[in-house]
């Protein structure tokens, strides 16, 4: 049975469908079987990021309205052949599938994958509880921001009640020369406030929006930054210790972001 | 001011008669016997331990002696031993059953509190009538309503409303005190405008004439 993860946040724009595209790409690299299902029903854009969308035929609710077999559903990526996404629907809207449903969905592709990675659409309503309803795991990605975070402890607070314990924290979008100069939130306030395990920092990277629009996530990308990010959490995730990167060159703060290293040790 | 000249105490040694400082000896035995006379069946026989509270000299303490034993059949089983005088008259009361929750502190609050121990996240409400106390943090979005004080032993981020029954008695206590809002009964307050020091030693908030008042509640600090 493959590993159901959630990547979720709360707050929309954080990057929940870039990390799921990069972390299910690296995976896929690292030679497992994934499967990438975009939850985002009405509002999918997976298919974009992944350079998928003239590939899509079936979505996900004909496959839960039976219309359509799994099989047919499932667009393999054009890079990887052990990678693999379900889109969403973009005429329906989230009210068109319930958890009992995703629930069944998510068995269904664990049997078949060694993950099963759900991209998480913004808000608490329908579309969240649709996609966390088959996860065993769940990552929560924010921004160092205070509106990011509160919602990311909203959204904490919310899996810790569904049974989703221990989530994996990813900040993303960090510019470490504003935190130097203390106008961004530091790691160590975040970490604080929301007291979960951090899985990955993400670095600000303007190829990000290159990756996005070419439709070729980052992490197959050596130049990039953000990509190098993935890379490595994605490692961990597969339990690999990895060292946090040093983002700047001032040694002062990668001193304290090494002490967090000790957070990052795999359950 | 004569009437608690002489207290009888039980101790699990046995009895002691505890005669009040100033007293001179006649006033002691006439107290003596005011308290032992109506009920002298009931004394006859008891073993007295020996006296304490007021220091007695030799010649008193065989004089009270022979008094305990002639007069009032009871025996007086310890010796002149001036060490025995040490202890304050004050803290042998006897307690009488009703008095035995009597607690020698002001500001005793009995109730049933509730007890979580987690941190509080964004967007969780706890409403519950009487105490709380949280073991972990309160973080900003969350929101306690307690009909009595609220104690949080962590960091306290959110919203908190104390005595949300109307009662201004009731304080909010912190390890460390961030509020986004503290309320106390009706009354309303939040923390100053831009970025105070951080103060990291804990701290209650109460009323104080018709305002809430956050101050360290360990006096050192």
């Amino acid at each position: 049975m493959g590993e159901v993860i959630v990547v979720t946040s709360g707050k929309g724009g954080v990057g929940k469908t870039t990390t799921t595209a990069n972390i299910g790409t690296g995976l896929a690299l690292r030679g497992k079987s994934v499967v990438l299902v975009d939850a985002d029903i009405g509002l999918r854009n997976l298919d974009v990021v992944m350079g998928l969308e003239n590939r899509i035929v079936y979505d996900l609710v004909d496959v839960v309205d039976g219309v359509c077999r799994m099989r047919q559903a499932l667009i393999k990526d054009k890079r990887y052949p052990n990678l693999y996404l379900l889109p969403a629907a973009q005429t329906k809207d989230k009210n068109s599938v319930n958890p009992e449903q995703m629930q069944k969905l998510a068995a269904e592709l664990a049997e078949e994958f060694e993950y099963v990675i759900f991209d998480c659409p913004a808000g608490i309503e329908q579309g969240f509880k649709n996609a966390i309803a088959g996860a065993n795991r769940a990552i929560v990605v924010t921004t160092p921001e205070v509106s990011a975070v509160r919602d990311a402890d909203r959204i904490i607070g919310l899996l810790e009640a569904n049974g989703l314990r221990n989530p994996m924290l990813i900040i993303n979008r960090i510019k470490m020369d504003m935190v130097k100069r203390g106008d961004m939130m530091n790691i160590d306030d975040m970490i604080d406030i929301l007291a979960i395990d951090l899985i990955g920092v993400v670095p600000d990277d303007d190829f990000i929006v290159v990756s996005t629009n070419r439709g070729e996530p980052a992490i197959s990308v050596e130049q990039s930054l953000a990509g190098q990010a993935y890379r490595n959490i994605v490692r961990r995730i597969m339990g690999e210790d990895v060292p946090f990167m040093n983002l700047e060159s001032d040694d002062g703060f990668f001193n304290r972001v090494a002490k967090l290293f000790g957070l990052s040790k795999k359950r | 001011m004569a009437e608690n000249a002489v207290i009888f105490k039980g101790t699990k040694d046995g009895l002691y008669i505890i005669l009040k400082e100033e007293m001179d000896l006649d006033t002691i035995k006439a107290n003596l016997d005011k308290k032992i006379k109506p009920s002298k069946r009931f004394f006859e026989g008891a073993k007295i331990m020996n006296f304490k509270g007021k220091k007695l000299t030799q010649e008193e303490f065989d004089d009270l002696k022979e008094v305990i034993e002639q007069e009032y059949g009871m025996t007086v089983v310890g010796s002149f031993n001036e060490k025995s005088f040490e202890a304050k008259a004050e803290s042998f009361e006897i307690k009488k059953p009703d008095m035995l929750e009597q607690l020698p502190f002001e500001n005793v609050h009995k109730g049933e509190a509730l007890l979580i121990r987690a941190t509080l996240r964004s967007g969780q409400l706890i409403q519950y009538k009487g105490d709380v106390v949280i073991v972990g943090d309160v973080n900003p979005g969350a929101h306690i309503k307690a009909g009595g004080s609220v104690i949080i032993m962590g960091t306290m981020r959110g919203i908190v409303h104390a005595g949300a029954n109307g009662d201004y008695g009731a304080f909010i206590v912190a390890y460390k005190m961030q509020p986004t809002q503290l309320r106390i009964g009706d009354i309303i307050t939040r923390s100053p405008d831009g970025l105070g020091s951080k103060y990291n030693n804990p701290e209650i908030a109460m009323v104080k004439q018709g305002m809430v008042v956050v101050e360290p509640y360990l006096r050192n600090k």
